[in-house]
């Protein structure tokens, strides 16, 4: 069997994608039998970040360069500012209004520190 | 009887203006207690009397209601059935819907200059559809307004001031978030030129008016949300979000105007098609595609704004903040 250019593209592409397969079957499985919601966030960015940028790499590399090329890249540098700052906000509304924070890590969360008498906040 | 007529007898008025029959002031404390009893169970009797007539009443309700609903519904997939069992089957040629549609596949390109066939359609074949969408929006947003917008009246009776009070005490004010302002600072302006980009790419592939729109109000939104809306203003205030507004809809509704006035007594209309695939072509469709992404973006900027503080943009008027 000869080696051709071709060849390893197709073979890089594909053990890419299939990576991000793996990556994604993770979270699914970490967003499904986690129980607590960082845990879960945590899962979820596998498939988020990982699982994201081998598929987009992936197609990348089996596409080959072109004006669509920088579409993807594009798409990946998006997904990557947008991303974690969803998940950064997620968890900022976590620790505000669990009240039972401690009995999973080792901080008490703002509605925790009050014992959740006070109001916490929404938004408004 | 004593006691109390001996009290009667003394002077005490109150007493006698309470007992109105003499006949009836109790003998004994039993018989006052029978009669309290007797009362009771009148009172018990009576009042279970009207729950059963309630829930009578109620048991007829629900029968008819279900009833009528069935009956309707039953109306409602029957008439839907005769629908489907006239409609022409899959792929078959029926020459009365057929010949719109092959109009606008054969001649949509030479009669309206737009390489985008969805555009050539809602923009100009039927354009007249497509301004009574746009007025939908605008008429949404003055309903919107007439509900939530915060009066002079309201905000000198000092709600605006509580408003703010309570927004402080808020956890979250993304505003003073560092995140979502390195956030805004990229994501805005590249959200803003893709928006432009779809509207101005309407008539020579996907995108148009609505959905370029729709992209420019949400990075409004961010921008809004990131940096607070006293920074929004300084581009898009109540003021020029009404005269933009206003000014999209009047272009649409007199551009449109005079190609249907001229279409209709059979003049030329003098707008030049341009070559296909450029982006000054299409004639009047690029025009009317961002006279609708301005109505659309400033009314989804505005939606936002008035649900999340009752005004559109910032309030400099007010004392507080």
């Amino acid at each position: 069997m000869s080696v051709s250019p071709e060849w390893i593209l197709f073979w890089v592409s594909a053990i890419l994608l299939l990576f991000s397969l793996l990556s994604c079957t993770f979270a699914v499985i970490g967003v499904y039998r986690f129980g607590f919601v960082l845990n879960r966030m945590h899962a979820g960015g596998i498939g988020d970040s990982l699982g994201m940028l081998c598929a987009v790499s992936s197609a990348l590399i089996a596409t080959g360069l072109r004006m669509d090329s920088l579409k993807l890249l594009l798409l990946i540098l998006f997904m990557w500012f947008s991303s974690p700052a969803a998940s950064h906000f997620l968890s900022q509304v976590e620790y505000f209004t669990n009240e039972h924070l401690y009995r999973y890590t080792d901080r008490r969360g703002k509605a925790g520190q009050t014992n959740g008498k006070e109001q916490t906040g929404g938004w408004i | 009887m004593s006691d109390k007529l001996q009290r009667i007898l003394e002077g005490d008025v109150e007493l006698l203006e309470n007992v109105s029959d003499a006949a009836e002031v109790p003998d004994s404390p039993r018989e006052e207690l029978k009669q309290q009893r007797k009362e009771f169970v009148s009172r018990v009797y009576q009042r279970s009397e009207m729950e059963r007539i309630a829930r009578a009443e109620k048991k007829s309700f629900l029968l008819l209601y279900r009833m009528v609903a069935v009956v309707s519904c039953l109306l409602l997939i029957g008439v839907l059935l005769f629908t489907v069992a006239n409609i022409p089957r899959y792929g078959e040629e029926n020459p009365r819907t057929l010949e719109v549609v092959r109009r606008y596949v054969e001649q949509g390109l030479q009669e309206t200059g737009a390489l985008n066939i969805v555009s050539g359609m809602i923009l100009d074949y039927r354009a007249f559809d497509t301004l009574g969408e746009s007025h939908v929006l605008f008429t949404a947003l003055l309903c919107v307004m007439t509900l939530l917008l915060l009066d002079k009246k309201t905000i000198r009776g000092g709600a605006l001031d509580d408003y703010h009070r309570v927004r402080q005490d808020t956890y979250f004010d993304l505003s003073k978030d560092a995140v979502i302002r390195l956030l805004g600072t990229v994501l805005v302006p590249s959200i803003l030129l893709f928006g432009v980009y779809v509207i101005l790419n309407g008539q020579n592939g996907p995108g148009g008016g609505f959905s370029g729109g729709a992209i420019i109000g949400a990075g409004f939104i961010l921008f809004a949300t990131a940096f607070g809306f006293e920074q929004a203003d300084r581009v898009l205030s109540r003021k020029v979000l009404s005269r933009i507004v206003f000014c999209s809809l009047a272009f649409y509704s007199f551009a449109k105007g005079y190609v249907f006035f001229t279409g209709a007594n059979g003049l030329e209309n003098h707008i030049p098609k341009g070559t296909p695939g450029a982006i000054l072509s299409g004639g009047l469709i690029l025009p009317l595609d961002i006279a609708v992404g301005l109505v659309v973006a400033c009314t989804m900027y505005g939606f936002y704004s008035l649900f999340k503080r009752g005004n559109i943009g910032g309030d400099r008027t007010s004392s507080g903040q």
